[in-house]
Parts: C-alpha cells; sequence; structure tokens
C-alpha cells in the first residue's frame, strides 16, 4: 500500500484556535483530525502521519518551521503529499504552500491542496501545486477531501490525467498542447470565431491574457502649496504594538495612525513588521520609510499645502495582487473621506 | 478575379515507362524527371523517391513542399520564380490533390528545415504524413552555406518548384474529377445582400524577417523584407503568387503547398455571400525593427478600415519576435474599430510554463491557438531515413541539438529521436490544418 502524509495547521489538528496560532510544528502518526476522512476517501494509499503547525508560527518562523518539518520527513517512506484543506484561511493556505512546495522540491512527490478561491493561497501558489476549488469554511471538509483524494488516486495509480479544467483544479499557467477530439481544424476554429465576435456573441478564445490592471498615471496636481498630501506605505511601519496585527508577510491587513502633532516617526514608537528586509535602519528611523519629517518641512516651507492627519500601511511582501487592490480601494474611501489631494507611495 | 482548380485526386505514384494519370494512378518517368532536376547546374546529385502514409519512413532534413499543378494559360507556375513575372489567380490551374512534392536535403539541414515521419507516433505532428509524397532528395554546389546554419536552400526549393510544375503538366490536357471556382466580384461591384454582410479580410503576415535577402518568403518573385503591407486577391495566394521562404524555426513555417491550399482563404470562400463578405487578403510582412512593425501595422489598420472591414483574421508565419507584429497589428484593428481574430502558434517551454506570446494584449481577446513550439518530442527508430538523420542534431535545426547535459543529443546510436516540436516540417499548421490546441494543465 502506498503512503500518504497529510499537513494540517492548529485548529484542524485539534490543538487549539487563534490563542494557539504559535504552536510548534509537530507529527503525530496516524490520523488526527481531517486525515481521518482522508484516509478513508483515498483509495490507493493510507494516511499514515499528520503534521500540524500554528498558522502564526509558520508565518512567522517560516524557515525554522520548514526546516523542522523537513527534519521530521527525513527517511519517512511516502507517495503523496497533501495539505489542507484551507477553506478561506488566508494564512494556513499560505503555511499549506509553503510546505507542500518545500515538501515537493526536495522528495518529488505528488503535492495536492485545496482551497476557496477568495483564500490568496490560491495566487501564491497555484503555479507550484494541484489546488482544488475549496469551500468557505470546514462545512465543506467532506466535499473538499473528496476532490483531494479522488485526484490523488489517479496518480498514485499512473492513470492519464486530463486538463485543469477537466479535473477541476485552479488553472495555473502551464500550457501544452493537445490534439483535439473533435478533430476541429484552425481554419473552421478561427473563421467561426470571427462571425460570433461580428455577431456579438460569445465566443472563448483558446489564448485567455491575463488582464493587466495598468494604472494611468494620473494628472500634476494644480497647486501643490493649497494641496493636502498624504503618506501610505507598503513597508510595514506599524506602531511598536502593531494594533491591527498586520502580517508580515502576505498581508491581508491595513493600518491607520495618526501623526497629529508628530514632526517625525519616532523610533521605538513605530517600527516596521515587514519580514521582506533588514528592520534595522526602518527601526532606527521609520521616517526612511515613510518620510514625514521631510513633509512636515515642507508644510512648514508651504510647499504643501498639508499633511494628512493619518499615514496608512500594509506589508507589500508576499502580497497578492488581488488583496492588494482591496486593500487599496478600501483605503481609497479614507483618503477621500479626508480631502486628500495627493499621495506619497512608499515602499521599501 | 476567378480562378478554377481542376482536381486530379492521386490514389497511388509510381514510376513506370512514361508519365501518365490514369485512374487515379500517377505514373512517372523517374529518369526523365531526374534528368530534368538535373538541367540545373547547381544540382550536384538528385534522387527520387516515393512514400506514403504509415511508411516506415522519417524524411530529414525537409526543406519545402509543393503541391504539383500546372496553369492552362501557359503561364509560369510561380511567377517571378519559375518564370516571368505573370499574373497569377485567373484561369485554370489543374492540381493533383493528395500528394506533394517534397525537397529533402541529402545531408545538410539547417535552423529552418524540419522532419517528417511518415508513419508511427511521429506521423501525427505534421500535415504532410497523410499525403502521398514525390520525395526528390538532392545535393547542391551551394558549398558557401554547406556549414551554415541558416540557408537559403536556393537550389533546392528552385527545383522542387520547378519539378512540381513539371509533374503538374502531367494532367495538363486531361479533364478534372471535379472543378473548384473561386471567384470574387470586385469590392465595389458586389450583390447588395453580399454588400450588406458583415465585410471581412484576411491579413495574412509571412516571415520576411531576414535583412539579407535570399531567406524570405516571396511575392511574385519579390522578397518579402523588401515589402510593405498590399491588398490581394486572395486567388493569387492559391494560384502560386507566394512562396515560402528558408527562415523560420520549422513548425512555424508555411510552405508553398500552405499558401497554395490555405484552409483560411478556403473557409472564408466558403462563408462569403452566406454569413460575411470576404473582401480579400491584406498581404503583411514581418519584421524587425519596431519602427517596421508600427508601419506595417498602419498600413494595415488603414487598409481595413479605407475597404470598410468590419472583421479581421490575422496569422503569423513565426513565434517570439515576430509575436510582437502579430500583436501590434490585432491592436491597431482593434483600435480602428475591426473586431479581429488572431491564429497563431504559442511558445510556452517545455514545462508550459512560460508567457505564450512575447506581447501579449487585452485586446488581443480573440485568438486560435496551434501548438507549442517547444513541447519535448521522443520517436523510436525508423526503418528508412531519407536524407540524414544526424542533421537533426549537427546542423543547427530549430528543435534538435548535437549535445545536452541530461538529454545528450538530439539523434541516438539506434536511430530514435529526442527533439522540440521546433522542428516538425510545418507542424503548427498555423495556416488552418491544425487540429491541436493549447490547454492549461
Amino acid at each position: 500500500m502506498k503512503k500518504a502524509i497529510l499537513y494540517v495547521n492548529q485548529f484542524f489538528g485539534q490543538v487549539g484556535g487563534e490563542d494557539k496560532a504559535d504552536f510548534e510544528p509537530e507529527m503525530r502518526e496516524g490520523l488526527v483530525g481531517p486525515a481521518m476522512e482522508l484516509d478513508k476517501q483515498l483509495q490507493n494509499a493510507e494516511v499514515t502521519h499528520t503534521i500540524i503547525c500554528g498558522d502564526n508560527f509558520m508565518g512567522s518562523n517560516e524557515e525554522e518551521a520548514v526546516k523542522r518539518i523537513m527534519d521530521f520527513l527525513e527517511g519517512k517512506e511516502f507517495d503523496i503529499f497533501f495539505a489542507g484543506p484551507a477553506f478561506q484561511a488566508g494564512r494556513y493556505g499560505n503555511a499549506c504552500g509553503v510546505i507542500a512546495k518545500a515538501v515537493h522540491a526536495k522528495y518529488g512527490v505528488p503535492i495536492i491542496s485545496s482551497m476557496h478561491i477568495e483564500n490568496p493561497g490560491v495566487e501564491m501558489f497555484k503555479q507550484d501545486m494541484v489546488i482544488f476549488p475549496g469551500g468557505k469554511s470546514a462545512a465543506a471538509m467532506r466535499k473538499d477531501i473528496k476532490k483531494m483524494a479522488a485526484y490523488g488516486d489517479k496518480l498514485l495509480a499512473g492513470e492519464q490525467t486530463g486538463t485543469a479544467e477537466e479535473e477541476g483544479y485552479y488553472v495555473r499557467g502551464i500550457r501544452h498542447q493537445v490534439w483535439l477530439e473533435s478533430k476541429k481544424p484552425a481554419a473552421d476554429r478561427v473563421v467561426e470565431m470571427l462571425i460570433k465576435k461580428l455577431n456579438g456573441e460569445e465566443f472563448q478564445t483558446e489564448l485567455p491574457i491575463p488582464k493587466l490592471d495598468r494604472v494611468e498615471i494620473a494628472a500634476p496636481l494644480k497647486d501643490l502649496s493649497k494641496a493636502k498630501i498624504a503618506l501610505v506605505t507598503t513597508s510595514g511601519i506599524v506602531p511598536v504594538a502593531n494594533p491591527d496585527r498586520i502580517q508580515s508577510a502576505s498581508a491581508t491587513r491595513w493600518g491607520k495612525y495618526s501623526v497629529e502633532g508628530m514632526d517625525r516617526l519616532e523610533g521605538g514608537v513605530f517600527k516596521t513588521i515587514h519580514a521582506g528586509f533588514d528592520p534595522a535602519a526602518a527601526d532606527a528611523d521609520p521616517n526612511v520609510c515613510v518620510p514625514l519629517d521631510a513633509l512636515r518641512v515642507y508644510e512648514k516651507e508651504g510647499v504643501i499645502g498639508k499633511v494628512d492627519e493619518h499615514f496608512y500601511t500594509t506589508v507589500g511582501t508576499g502580497t497578492t495582487q488581488g488583496e492588494a487592490a482591496r486593500m487599496a480601494n478600501e483605503i481609497v474611501e479614507h483618503l477621500k473621506a479626508a480631502g486628500v489631494d495627493g499621495v506619497i507611495m512608499t515602499s521599501t | 478575379m476567378k480562378l478554377e482548380i481542376g482536381n486530379f485526386y492521386v490514389k497511388d505514384i509510381v514510376f513506370g515507362e512514361n508519365n501518365s494519370f490514369e485512374n487515379g494512378i500517377l505514373t512517372i518517368n523517374k529518369q526523365a524527371a531526374l534528368d530534368f532536376v538535373m538541367e540545373d547546374e547547381h544540382i550536384t546529385k538528385a534522387d527520387l523517391v516515393i512514400v506514403k502514409p504509415g511508411d516506415n519512413v522519417r524524411l530529414v532534413p525537409v526543406k519545402e513542399a509543393i503541391e504539383p499543378r500546372v496553369k492552362l494559360n501557359g503561364k509560369t507556375l510561380f511567377p517571378g520564380v519559375t518564370g516571368d513575372v505573370t499574373s497569377a489567380g485567373e484561369g485554370r490551374t489543374h492540381a493533383l490533390k493528395g500528394c506533394s512534392v517534397l525537397v529533402v536535403g541529402q545531408h545538410w539541414g539547417g535552423f529552418q528545415d524540419g522532419v517528417i515521419d511518415m508513419g508511427g507516433e511521429g506521423a501525427k505532428y505534421t500535415y504532410y504524413s497523410q499525403l502521398k509524397n514525390i520525395v526528390l532528395v538532392g545535393e547542391t554546389d551551394e558549398e558557401f552555406e554547406a556549414r551554415e546554419q541558416q540557408k537559403k536552400n536556393k537550389a533546392l526549393r528552385w527545383a522542387g518548384h520547378k519539378l512540381a510544375e513539371y509533374i503538374g503538366s502531367i494532367v495538363k490536357d486531361l479533364e478534372p474529377e471535379e472543378i473548384e471556382t473561386y471567384e470574387l466580384a470586385p469590392v465595389t461591384k458586389r450583390a447588395e445582400s453580399v454588400n450588406e454582410l458583415p465585410n471581412v479580410v484576411f491579413v495574412m503576415q509571412p516571415q520576411s524577417q531576414m535583412e539579407e535577402l535570399g531567406y524570405n518568403d516571396m511575392v511574385y518573385g519579390w522578397d518579402m523584407n523588401k515589402f510593405v503591407p498590399t491588398f490581394m486577391n486572395p486567388n493569387e495566394i492559391l494560384d502560386g503568387a507566394v512562396i515560402s521562404g528558408s527562415f523560420m524555426p520549422c513548425s512555424s513555417k508555411w510552405s508553398t503547398y500552405d499558401f497554395q491550399n490555405n484552409p483560411t482563404i478556403k473557409r472564408l470562400y466558403a462563408e462569403h455571400g452566406k454569413t460575411l463578405n470576404f473582401l480579400g487578403v491584406i498581404m503583411s510582412n514581418l519584421n524587425v525593427a519596431l519602427e517596421q512593425k508600427e508601419r506595417a501595422a498602419l498600413f494595415v489598420a488603414q487598409m481595413a478600415t479605407s475597404l470598410g472591414a468590419d472583421g479581421a483574421i490575422v496569422a503569423e508565419e513565426g513565434y517570439g519576435n515576430p509575436d510582437a507584429d502579430f500583436i501590434a497589428c490585432v491592436v491597431a484593428l482593434e483600435d480602428a474599430g475591426v473586431k479581429t481574430v488572431g491564429i497563431t502558434n504559442e511558445c510556452t517551454g517545455r514545462d508550459g510554463k512560460s508567457q505564450p506570446l512575447v506581447t501579449l494584449d487585452v485586446k488581443a481577446d480573440a485568438i486560435v491557438s496551434c501548438g507549442n513550439v517547444s513541447e519535448l518530442i521522443e520517436l523510436p527508430p525508423m526503418e528508412t531515413v531519407i536524407g540524414e538523420l544526424e542533421a537533426l542534431a549537427r546542423d543547427g535545426l530549430s528543435g534538435g541539438w548535437a549535445t545536452d547535459e541530461i538529454l545528450g543529443s538530439s539523434v541516438k546510436e539506434d536511430g530514435s529521436i529526442i527533439m522540440e516540436n521546433n522542428a516538425m516540417f510545418c507542424g503548427d499548421q498555423v495556416v488552418g490544418w491544425s487540429t491541436k490546441t493549447m490547454k492549461e494543465f
């Protein structure tokens, strides 16, 4: 009998909820939580081990978490690796992707997960692994695991697998040539597509082009000396307590913090929680990322009218384009309400 | 302009005493045909071989394919190539159907040459495995390019064109089994019922990117590198006005046979007067410099607009750099309000993960895709090789290689091969034969 191993987070590993999110990785023999359902559904392999790791532990100590899990796997025999289902849980989706990718790189075994379409893990990892569309919450557990197991069984049996569309997993930008069963020549396909396009009927392109969201460069401000300017950043500068618990990577949260009465952002009061660069300089002087100090000088000199009462912040590293756009749209509403005329956007 | 193509369906090809066509059997006097080929002093050695679908035969390096034909009005089959510059696209042409003249190098191949397997699992990769083929295998005195990766292949290609006409003339005075008629009234003189249909142009982008002359596709014998887009009657293309070049990676190439039989033109003709009004062909080109690409796109969009086109099909003979011409042309047409569909192949890499075209634009929202040039193909040995198998590895064919750390040479000792689709002779069939598409995995 072939062997499978499953990765789950602290919640599905029955350790605990958000308060146990720092749970350090463990590998348990046998079946914990979703592993029971997976083992039941999976025909061509038995689930021998369940790996459990807290989402925050993986998020904040990725390298350490991966290392420990890879050590657990050392010498273990397994033919396939499952992670999740992660539903709509962003940190869990990220964790599934990180660990599955590492396992695949070392052992070359198939890796399979399931996530809800809004889980940022889909965008981040669909190129690296097969991810099936899943439900929003654990209510979909059985259904989601069924899909993962059925595809796993196919792979384990060495059966011919179909296209992403046929198998039902998220398309991942991996394109290969196939012969159409209909044997319909391209000349017919192209002329029929044109006729449909001309008649305003629906047609299906054979080469979908990803929509690039290009933003036009804005027109210059007419009078800078009267303009209200806001600072927005993806450098992860936050009050030292990180009150909104913005993630250090793959952020889904953003913060809005007052700068009223401040000439500059003081180190020790603000710091960066961004995990993608050496924080020493930014922690010592947060103005290198959010240049409030320079902007205050311009304000006094009358170069600009006013600095906005708040700055807006999140973390850019690993953050998906989809999440970034959502957060930006939310921030824009606040900027508009505050009568902001222009924004200085800084990264790291 | 009215063109009649009289079809003679070839059931079998044999060598015999006299050139003849009877009951579907095409008989060729081999020695007489070879004597005709050898009249060109640049051909130093030549042989003729007949291959049929299912034969355990591998052909490499394949340089050109031509349908044997003859014009009844006495004009040359390929104006400006096999004879004087005369008009094409009118009158009666007789064609031997289901067969082609294939031109194969005895030894030397190049970047632009390809592979054909007549049988086995490799047969599905090219159109020409379905045809009965008269294979001209030869050597030339073109020593200057024998070891060059890029070859003009002029002597062999011209020999093939002439041989196709020579064989075609066997049926010059016979009655064809059927006659296909291609006729378009002048654009301003069409019936109202036709005029009120959506007006459509077919934009062709033949390969013309080699700055040095002699490698590119030709129109009426004119090198298309020195060409700007021109309005043409589709009959001209079906009747020998354009010949294939000797430049593009082979699976992207359009052979002369492909031009003579262009299935997209034929399908547009079939729709003409029913679902659309086929205005004609805007013959464009492919370029190297950005300014040239933009100039060509401007010409095409202007002509389409001036002709009142509502829709267009754009086809490119190539991939990589030519994708920029292809997308620029689609975008220029869309910007001019012409609803456009593109037809092309893709280069997504052996792992399928690369961006499909060099340039992408959301305005190219309707594309028919015919294959992946970089798909890795492994094929077993064949009983017979016509040409020289080693050419695939040695001579820099676009889909072959001499050494690779992991895969070794393209040609194995037992005669099996490993190659990229790139080297399949006219394999992606962007002219419209392709039954391949691209899917997500």
